[in-house]
């Protein structure tokens, strides 16, 4: 038996409530949730899809950290399991937070490729060595689970902040050598809510699920939008 | 959340840690900083008796307890503060780890020799 | 509420995104809204890890791409279908390139591609195992360029408006709020993918339960061919979770109890890299006969990856290796994985056309929950994200041409009105004592052990007899949370009633079908039956359960023969 302590919110009002779960080996806090919900207490709202840590709607706080609900394993933790919604975000209902700014800060860094020369009607096969591709992939792997930008201090203090995920897909892509794109994004980038706005806690890159070393991507574009920055003071 | 985001440190790593006293030690260093100035402007006798007795004062045993921690904020501030420029250059950022451990050895050491030469100007 | 767009599409998985960009691309004119219950990138396409099959290099040829998936179908897929199917990847893959995906590659900088069970040419194209995944991000972030594009996540569609044979529109909850929100609209599509948590043991998201399929069968327009559900042969224990054909087609062994490769005795040539419905019989029948190893949760098959080393391991299945130490405990580089056969793809779906069209005007299909059908009887691993691309992208065509010279759908206040009351009163408002968690577990138990790999008349008769009763027990069940706000047990409530309707179908379709074919195994029938059994199943709603019917199949250039590999 694993306790489940849930901080719960219904609309109005914060309130913490416990449910016995009986935890089998190989058990996952999301079993566990699911478990409360299918038989002790259906109102428990949680969101949650893939079960298989690659859709990114299950985390939330565990034990104090922000973790994938699928990908914790409830006797790895102990027998006392406490779970509550991300902090950083708005609280909708239980532990289901507001993603809405979130996925805006995304869409604001222009996170696609950006060439001009590619046609819809006539693709062609854009050439790229593993060692290009390498450049980048490791930021291509953020599943958008908010759990870098729930510990941000940055973001606990400033609402506009694009935030760890947000800036790791600009980088993303700044770093893609099919990409064409980049001043776009620097320009966003160094905007009051870009890359100046991080002091460096790194907290993100600890929480992160998929080590997508957010707070690398973070310096290496504030790097790239500096010298972007130089070189149009110096007119190279 | 506002600012008490930034003193949250329950579940945190090591370094939400450092981030936290470069907060608090930057705060600290600058009311320092504000008190520093305004008492050195107001300072009016130009024979200098005021301010001696102010480090007479300061630079008493009495003291050593405020300019030790002071001390500590000064060198924490400075000595992170480098590593985190390092790293916003991009630089040794695979090597956050080590690096954060010796700027925190370094820190203590440099406090500890520091702290040490205070007492002994204290007069032991 | 009401809104108003020219194209509606539901479901923002591979198939409704492609749809979206496809239709975006039409015209700048048009208005296009793509609704999904989840946020687009957590569909469940993020899930499929191996490949997306494509013709692309020198030696392979459309012909033996198409001839690969007829063989596979077990000559029940339209042969047309194929055709037109197979010429289409191509582009599909070099379009996502264009976009940004990071398919995995060659050292000259080409696009890398693999074997995958089936196929006789490596042609699955991947980046690393983490192909969906890659695919509908690319999709998403490529959908943002759009400014005619507008996305309503976590929106739950609960009904299609009809009238006079043509789409009216799409009525759905918005989940934050909890309030209904009517979508008048020229054309709907439905990319709303399978229906894979019929099953208990499954590769399947939580989220995927056929509303789209039930929504439309609900409102007249057929399924088709439902009786096919795919079974994976490599479901990791306990939790289901796939582990990708990559695994045998890096090289993978399967052994049972006796270290035997047994599959030499099944497919001697093609050995573990035979279609799935050939390896998950042959893994059943190891299982059945006893030579299943035992393990804490029942008998299973060993995969064992060991021999091809900790380097190929990290660099073409990390998520596998990743996947079996969180969920099973097991590192495959050291210790071979369990598992056995797992419920993985729905073939059947909304009865469309090679054009996407159903028998409704203005109403398109695409992706998982459309047959068209190039899958036939039993889909080959590769082929599906294939074919959300592109069909997605003819049903996003089609449908913005059908949009630019047809007229406003309308709601009618009346339908409206009806609608929230058959929810807010009739479902979430009314007292009973059911629990919906119970019947889904039953309905689960059931088809896991009568609607498995082998199937036989009394257990089929048994199965449609349970799927009965829980239909008449879902009238009286109850939902206790009556608040309206991001209520997901009356969601999950109403996406059981689909899942009972769905799996009715799924039932008698197989109880009628009596012959073996693909996917679809009788043990009272073991033979193809050509003869009487060359023809689609389609599935027509009445009150008092399913009507059938059936159509032939097409054939352009290859006539049934036996299926051996
Ligand atoms: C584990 C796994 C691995 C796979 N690997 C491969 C592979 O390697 N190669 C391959 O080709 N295929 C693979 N497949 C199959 C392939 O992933 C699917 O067939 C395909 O992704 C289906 O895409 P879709 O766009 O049709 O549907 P989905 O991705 O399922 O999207 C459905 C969309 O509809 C929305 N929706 C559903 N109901 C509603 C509702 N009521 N209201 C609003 N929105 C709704 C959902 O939110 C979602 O956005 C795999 C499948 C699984 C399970
Ligand atoms: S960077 Fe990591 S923690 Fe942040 S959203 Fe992406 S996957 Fe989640
Ligand atoms: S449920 Fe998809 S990441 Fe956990």
């Amino acid at each position: 038996m694993a306790e489940f302590k849930i901080r719960r919110f219904d609309g109005k009002k914060s309130f913490w409530q416990t449910f016995e779960v009986p935890a089998k080996k190989g058990m996952t806090v999301l079993e566990g949730l699911y478990y409360i919900k299918e038989n002790l207490d259906s109102s428990l709202a949680f969101r949650a899809s893939c079960r298989m840590g690659i859709c990114g709607s299950c985390a939330m706080k565990i034990n104090g950290k922000p973790r994938l609900a699928c990908e914790t394993q409830i006797l790895f933790l102990g027998d006392k399991i406490t779970v509550e919604p991300l902090d950083n975000f708005r609280v909708i209902k239980d532990l289901i937070t507001d993603f809405e700014g979130f996925f805006a800060k995304h869409k604001a860094v222009k996170p696609y490729l950006i060439r001009e020369d590619v046609k819809y009607e006539e693709p062609k096969e854009l050439l790229q060595t593993p060692e290009e591709l390498n450049e980048y992939y490791v930021f291509t792997l953020c599943i958008k689970c908010g759990a870098c930008y729930s510990v941000c201090p940055a973001a606990a203090t400033l609402d506009g902040y694009l935030g760890p995920a947000a800036m790791a897909a600009a980088y993303r892509f700044c770093a893609d050598s099919r990409d064409k794109g980049n001043e776009e994004r620097y320009e966003i980038a160094s905007s009051s809510n870009g890359v100046w706005r991080c002091h460096l806690a790194m907290e993100c890159s600890e929480v992160c699920p998929k080590n997508v070393e957010p707070a690398k991507a973070v310096q290496m574009l504030r790097r790239k939008t500096a010298f972007s920055i130089l070189k149009s003071i110096l007119r190279w | 959340m506002g600012v008490s985001g930034w003193f949250k440190l329950g579940g945190r790593s090591i370094f939400s840690w450092a981030f936290t006293f470069q907060r608090l030690t930057g705060i600290v260093l600058l009311i320092y900083l504000c008190m520093h100035l305004t008492y050195l402007t107001t300072l009016l006798d130009k024979t200098g008796a005021t301010y001696e007795s102010m480090i007479a004062l300061t630079v008493s045993k009495q003291f050593l307890i405020f300019d030790v921690l002071l001390v500590l904020c000064g060198v924490f501030h400075g000595i992170n503060g480098f590593r985190i420029i390092l790293h916003e250059f991009g630089i040794a950022y695979e090597y956050r780890k080590p690096l954060l451990a010796v700027a925190l050895v370094l820190a203590l050491a440099v406090w500890l020799y520091a702290s040490y030469v205070m007492y002994y100007l204290t007069g032991g | 509420m009401k809104v108003q767009h020219d194209i509606v599409i539901v479901g923002a998985g591979l198939a409704g995104m492609r749809a979206a960009i496809a239709a975006a691309e039409k015209s700048d004119e048009l208005s296009i809204a793509i609704i999904a219950k989840t946020y687009p990138i957590r569909c469940h396409s993020v899930c499929a890890e191996g490949g997306t099959a494509a013709v692309l290099r020198e030696g392979d040829s459309f012909d033996l791409h198409a001839w690969d998936t007829v063989k596979g179908s077990d000559f029940l897929a339209d042969q047309d279908a194929v055709e037109f199917f197979v010429r289409e990847c191509p582009k599909e893959i070099l379009r996502l390139d264009n976009w940004g995906c990071p398919w995995s590659r060659n050292e000259d900088g080409t696009i890398a591609q693999r074997p995958f069970g089936g196929h006789s040419f490596n042609r699955a194209t991947f980046a690393k195992d983490r192909t969906g995944f890659h695919e509908v991000h690319t999709l998403y972030e490529r959908m943002l360029m759009y400014d005619n594009i507008e996305i309503y996540p976590e929106y739950f569609i609960t009904n299609l408006v009809i009238e006079e044979n043509a789409v009216q529109g799409v009525s759905a909850i918005e989940l934050k709020t909890g309030n209904l929100v009517f979508f008048e609209a020229k054309a709907v599509i439905f990319a709303t993918g399978g229906a894979g948590r019929l099953y208990g043991f499954t590769t399947y998201s939580h989220q995927v339960t056929g509303d789209g399929l039930a929504i439309a069968y609900r409102n007249g327009i057929p399924l088709k061919d439902m009786e096919f559900f795919q079974f994976h042969p490599t479901g990791l224990i306990p939790s289901g979770i796939l582990m990708t054909e990559g695994c045998r087609g890096e090289g993978g062994y399967l052994l049972n109890k006796d270290g035997e490769r047994f599959m030499k005795r099944y497919a001697p040539e093609k050995m573990e890299i035979a279609p799935r419905d050939v390896v998950s019989r042959a893994m059943w029948t190891e299982i059945i006969e006893g030579r299943g190893l035992e393990g804490e949760y029942g008998p299973y098959i060993a995969l064992d990856l060991r021999h091809l080393g900790e380097e190929k391991i990290e660099e073409r299945l990390p998520l596998i290796r990743d996947a079996a130490i969180k969920f099973a405990g097991v590192d495959p580089v050291e210790e071979p994985i369990p598992v056995k056969p797992v419920a993985h793809y729905t073939m059947g779906g909304i009865h469309t056309n090679v054009r996407c069209e159903t028998t409704v005007k203005g109403f398109f299909a695409a992706g998982e929950c459309a047959c068209v059908s190039i899958h036939g009887a039993n889909r080959l691993g590769s082929n599906s994200t294939a074919e959300c691309l592109v069909f997605g992208r003819v049903a996003g065509e089609v449908a913005a041409e059908y949009a630019m010279n047809a007229k406003q759908g309308r709601i009618s206040e009346e339908f409206m009105k009806e609608e929230e009351s058959r929810i807010y009163d009739g479902l979430l408002g009314k007292n009973g004592d059911e629990s919906p968690y119970e019947i889904k577990k039953e309905l689960n138990e059931t088809m896991d052990k009568n609607m498995w790999i082998f199937r036989e008349e009394n257990g089929l008769k048994e199965a449609v007899k349970k799927i009965q009763e829980l239909k008449e027990r879902y009238k009286n069940v109850e939902i206790n949370d009556k608040t309206r706000g991001f209520n997901t047990d009356l969601m999950m409530a109403i996406e059981i009633g689909y899942m009972l309707d769905l799996a009715e179908v799924v039932a008698i379709g197989a109880l009628k079908r009596q012959e073996s074919r693909g996917a679809h195994y009788r043990l009272d029938y073991p033979k193809r039956d050509d003869e009487n059994w060359l023809k689609h199943t389609l599935a027509y709603y009445t009150p008092e359960g399913p009507r059938f019917d059936y159509i032939p199949v097409t054939i352009t250039k290859w006539e049934p023969v036996e299926r051996k590999y």
